[in-house]
């Protein structure tokens, strides 16, 4: 017999998470962590349009592997926003693969072994992504594969609850509590496309390679630009 | 009676396709053309109220049907009424007492060939939102197993039918967010290429976006938008702030 997680039990974890803690997404993440055994995880909405939007994490270095993957723009989280379907990477010290390079260098340097993408899917259309972290390599056991599954239908219903009381044409504001330093990014993409005189999509190019190349988060890089440190002329 | 595999291979048939999107009508065609290989009756058809209240029809398992339920829809009578408005199923054949109880309906029926007539509603707790109709040549009432299996189409039917708008109010939802979350980096954006080209701080181009768009009674992220495919230049942004005192 197969053990399922009820998606009740799921709700009752993060209510118990939500008691102490202000934040709802936070309680979510952490929620997530805890009936999966996992060390942790992010939630990252997207759209086909323009990349990507963390809005929560359960803990510090999973903060730091989602600035990674928002700086490289890869890595197993967005390719399940991509193709609709759980990515695995069970080992990301494994030489034999070689998807996402630079995510996994800095993956790893923060102190993560493997990473799970599991898509949030509402029907046919795909909003995002849940990524999951631990901190030894391994594949996730069966019951956490299919556990993880439940958690994040469970999560994609919470998250369209919330956004369903948001006044039109706003986020829901348990979705605008996650610090967000993609504002700055998008802020120097746009000084960036004036300086260098292409568009927007090309800056941000543009100021994710110099990140990379520099080793810098993305984030700080940008504030480089905000400061007038950093020009593309 | 139908054999129980067939029942079942309905069942699991559509029970597939609640799982992603689908096309409701489609869906209830199909429906009406699984009712009359499994039911003892010769036609089948599905009516839905509509926000006010009022049957429409929606499929049927054949033109002749789709008429007869215009012609019930028009002269305000039939099974398939009385089931929707009393919420009970209609199981009868037409006979004298069908002329009573619908002086149109009954003998128009009988003059395109139907003999017996049931409407099953389709019910969900207490809200009734149609009702699934099945016509025979045969005369005399559906028996009481085909009654049973009636009712579990009907329930199929319901089924069907709320799914699929629970589905379409969570794309509503979706495409929401996803329209909010974008119109905020637009905004974002638009902020970093005002603040260059004025050589202006982000707070100072945020006001000269604002301003304008106030002034100009749009909405901000539109504002942004024209900023971003250059239809609106930064001479024109800052013109309406200068001009206004401060």
């Amino acid at each position: 017999m197969v053990r399922r997680l009820e998606p009740k039990r799921f709700a009752e974890v993060v209510a118990a998470r939500t008691e102490g803690d202000g934040d709802p997404v936070h309680a979510l993440c952490l929620a997530c962590t805890d009936v999966l055994g996992l060390t942790g995880a992010g939630l990252m909405l997207m759209s086909a349009e323009r990349s990507l939007a963390c809005v929560g994490v359960s803990d510090h270095v999973t903060e730091m592997v989602e600035q990674v993957e928002y700086t490289v723009g890869e890595g197993p989280c967005v390719a399940a926003f991509r193709i609709a379907a759980p990515v695995l990477d069970a080992d990301l010290a494994d030489d034999g693969i070689v998807e996402w390079p630079e995510f996994r260098r800095g993956a790893l340097a923060a102190g993560v072994c493997a990473a799970f993408g599991f898509p949030l899917v509402v029907g046919r259309l795909c909003i995002g992504a849940l990524n999951l972290y631990h901190d030894r390599s391994g594949a996730l056991t069966d019951d956490q594969f299919a556990d993880a599954l439940v958690v994040a239908q469970s999560v994609s219903r919470t998250l369209l609850a919330w956004q369903a009381d948001a006044p039109q044409g706003t986020v829901a504001w348990q979705l605008e509590r996650a610090p967000n330093h993609r504002v700055e990014v998008h802020q120097a993409t746009g000084r960036i496309s004036v300086q260098a005189g292409i568009a927007l999509a090309d800056a941000l190019v543009l100021l994710r390679a110099y990140a990379f190349s520099h080793d810098l988060p993305i984030g700080e890089a940008a504030a480089d630009v905000a400061a007038g440190r950093l020009r593309f002329d | 009676m139908p054999r129980q595999e067939d029942l079942l291979a309905a069942f699991i048939e559509f029970a597939d396709t609640f799982v992603d999107d689908y096309d409701v009508v489609e869906f209830l065609h199909r429906l009406a053309a699984r009712c009359v290989e499994l039911v003892d009756a010769s036609e089948a058809g599905i009516m839905l109220a509509d926000v006010d209240g009022r049957l429409r029809y929606v499929a049927s398992s054949s033109e002749r049907m789709r008429l007869i339920e215009l012609y019930e829809l028009q002269h305000d009578e039939g099974p398939c009424l009385d089931a929707y408005h009393g919420g009970a199923s209609v199981h009868c054949g037409l006979t004298d007492d069908a002329d009573t109880r619908w002086p149109r309906f009954a003998p128009h029926a009988r003059d395109v060939g139907f003999a017996s007539v049931s409407a099953v509603p389709l019910r969900l707790r207490t809200e009734i939102i149609g009702a699934l109709n099945l016509f025979s040549p045969t005369p005399g009432p559906l028996n009481s197993e085909d009654q049973m299996v009636a009712q579990a189409l009907a329930d199929v039917a319901t089924i069907g039918i709320l799914q699929e708008r629970a589905l379409r109010d969570s794309h509503i939802v979706t495409s929401q967010l996803e329209g909010a979350l974008e119109s905020r980096i637009v905004i974002e954006q638009a902020k970093g290429i005002v603040a260059e080209r004025a050589h202006v701080s982000i707070d100072a181009a945020f006001t000269l976006l604002r301003g304008f768009a106030r002034s100009h009674n749009r909405l901000l992220s539109q504002t942004a938008h024209d900023v971003i495919d250059g239809t609106l230049t930064t001479e024109t942004l800052s013109q309406p702030a200068r001009s206004r005192p401060t």
